[in-house]
């Protein structure tokens, strides 16, 4: 069997779980069956969901969120299928938490993966690497834990009949880690991580007040707003906001940065983007090294033409 | 107490990358000390000032690496212990080559970068923690120690937020941008390094993870660039009936 950690928000598997299931049932020369774990609290709802997916569903009631329990939970229901295979999601928490069942089960790990395949004894993956500059083939032999990059694999349907529902034992490891606060950002609008159109504003804007054209435009092309490093730890925009190595990674239709050098370690966050769209007024930034269009120029009399002509448009 | 940071040595991410034969070549490259590894000397550095003791740097690599741990003693840690293998290692098999070498240490902490800037993995200082069997806390941006060590209430980064945890030490941190400022080497902070002790422990191990293939795909970018330093409304006007026509992003 192969076993997937299904995502969820307590309610809903999310998007990232019917990509790591698609995942599965791609190496079906390992194992032609599927088995999918919920790991948190009160399952009920969401198992009725899950078990649609899934040849057996195991549900492991262990509470919130620590990266201890989550491995320890994943590794009692690997354990219990008796998988060789564990496919996760990315993102920082999946990324938190999976490298500690790798260890425990002994097993390569390979990490945000874009595509995955087997020949029946190893696992091959493709991945970024070098800040996202390098696409490499990695290869493991079984047993072999990876983490599905999200966003990057279609969604899988039911399966025509229910799988088998069991909830599992787990042995919690002794609490270590005590949570004092939460703090969960509010975002109106789209999210960055889903927005097909992203535009970003630098350091070059000079000052927050100009952010709000970098909204209005952002608006009217129905994007989100990004921001650089540079702009955060000015305190003009929240941490949130950020793209690049340390900030978000995003892969929108359209990046349009404004008054952005291009440093590589914000190329990190979007140099996969569709388009890439520069406004800057040094011909030699960096950034028109990987755009597809620009405009050499002083952001603060290109973005108002820029938000006068994309009203046209719209009208 | 003591206090140990993780560290490796990668390509400069300003530089040039060059494949060949399907791999990343690092002749020629200039290395440095990975840049999130630099908070995390930092912060072992602050520590020790702070509570007194011991900045330890530990690193698994080729010989290679030991400009990387002086950059880190000319910073101001105070030995290193460095792990010697010509053979790259994945991240969990180096977790569990650096246990052992960890756990004699008996150190308060260990921090270890965010993502490495090389391999691009997040996953070293989760799976050191499971090796040693400590709680891990990732993404941090602010560290406080509490009674005399036993425990730390940190801030860490999540995918969508921030959280405040007290966690018990021993414990692994991993790095995040704002931890703090990493200070540059001084003049006589590497003529110092240079007599500071490192011990070198060769080790063998076999890795998990083979890498068949590395390539540089980038997408070839169209690069038309417009004049707006004279007519910025006509240039604007021109991108965005570019993006709309031509693109059709927008
Ligand atoms: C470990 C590490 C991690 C990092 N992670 C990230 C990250 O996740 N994200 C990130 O963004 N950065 C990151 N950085 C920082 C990065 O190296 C750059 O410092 C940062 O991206 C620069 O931001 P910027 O482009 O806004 O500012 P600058 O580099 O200062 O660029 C401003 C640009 O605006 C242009 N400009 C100025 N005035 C005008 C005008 N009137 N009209 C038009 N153009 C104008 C200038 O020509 C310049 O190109 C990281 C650095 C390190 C060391
Ligand atoms: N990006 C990477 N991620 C994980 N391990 C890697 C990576 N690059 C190299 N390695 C390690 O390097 C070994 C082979 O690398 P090479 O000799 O470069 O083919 C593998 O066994 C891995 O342990």
């Amino acid at each position: 069997m192969i076993l997937v950690v299904l995502e969820h928000d307590g309610t809903r598997l999310r998007k990232g779980a019917l990509e790591a299931l698609t995942r599965a049932r791609q190496l079906n020369a390992i194992a032609g069956s599927v088995a999918g774990v919920l790991i948190g609290e009160n399952l009920a709802a969401v198992a009725e969901e899950a078990k649609r997916y899934v040849n057996a569903l195991y549900l492991a009631e262990v509470g919130p969120y620590t990266a201890e329990k989550w491995a320890a939970a994943a590794y009692a229901a690997q354990q219990k299928a008796g998988a060789q295979v564990v496919v996760a999601t990315g993102g920082r928490q999946g990324r938190s938490w999976t490298p500690r069942l790798a260890f425990k089960m002994g097993a390569a790990l390979l990490e945000d993966t874009l595509e995955t395949s087997t020949d029946g004894s190893k696992v091959i993956a493709t991945r970024y690497s070098f800040l996202n500059r390098v696409t490499e083939k990695q290869a493991a032999a079984l047993p072999v834990v990876f983490t599905a990059k999200p966003n990057t694999t279609p969604l899988a349907e039911p399966l025509g009949s229910e799988g088998s529902v069991e909830t599992l034992s787990v042995e919690l490891p002794a609490q270590q880690v005590e949570v004092l606060e939460r703090v969960v950002e509010q975002k109106k609008g789209v999210s960055l991580a889903e927005a097909t159109v992203v535009v970003t504003g630098g350091r070059g804007l000079g000052s927050p007040e100009a952010f709000g054209k970098v909204e209005e435009l952002a608006d009217l092309l129905g994007g989100a707003v990004g921001a650089t490093r540079a702009v955060v730890d000015a305190g003009w925009r929240p941490y949130g906001e950020q793209v690049g190595q340390t900030g978000k990674v995003v892969q929108p239709g359209a990046y349009i940065a404004l008054a952005v050098s291009g440093a590589v370690q914000h190329q990190a966050g979007m140099n996969k983007s569709k388009y890439i769209v520069a406004v800057n007024k040094d011909a030699e930034a960096p950034i028109f090294k990987i755009a597809d269009y620009g405009v050499v120029g002083d952001v603060h009399q290109v973005l108002p033409a820029l938000i006068e002509a994309a009203k046209k448009l719209k009208d | 107490m003591k206090f140990i940071a993780v560290i490796r040595q990668v390509p400069d991410n300003e530089a040039k990358l060059r494949i060949e034969g399907g791999q990343v070549n690092y002749e020629g490259a200039t290395l440095i000390l990975d840049q999130m590894d630099e908070w995390g000397v930092e912060e072992v550095i602050r520590l020790k000032e702070q509570h007194g003791g011991e900045a330890v740097i530990v690193a698994l690599g080729p010989e290679r690496f030991e400009e990387a741990i002086r950059t880190a003693l000319a910073m101001g840690a105070d030995r290193g212990v460095h792990l010697v293998t010509d053979t790259p290692l994945d991240p969990i098999t180096q977790a569990q080559a650096l246990a052992d070498t960890i756990r004699d240490e008996a150190p308060t902490l260990v921090f270890t970068g965010g993502q490495q800037s090389d391999w691009d993995s997040q996953a070293l200082g989760a799976a050191i923690a499971e090796a040693l069997g400590w709680p891990v806390v990732t993404w941090t941006t602010s560290l406080e120690l509490e009674g005399e060590g036993a425990s730390a209430k940190a801030k860490h980064d999540l995918d969508e937020g921030a959280e405040v945890v007290r966690v018990n030490l021993p414990a692994v941190f991993t790095t995040q941008q704002g931890l703090n400022e990493p200070r540059y080497p001084t003049l006589p902070g590497i003529m110092k390094a240079k007599k500071k002790e490192i011990r070198k422990v060769p080790i063998a191990f076999e890795g998990k993870v083979e890498v068949l293939e590395q390539t540089i795909q980038e997408r070839q970018r169209l690069g038309k660039v417009i004049d707006g330093t004279k007519d910025p409304v006509a240039a604007a006007n021109e991108l965005v009936r570019l993006l709309h026509e031509e693109a059709k992003v927008i």
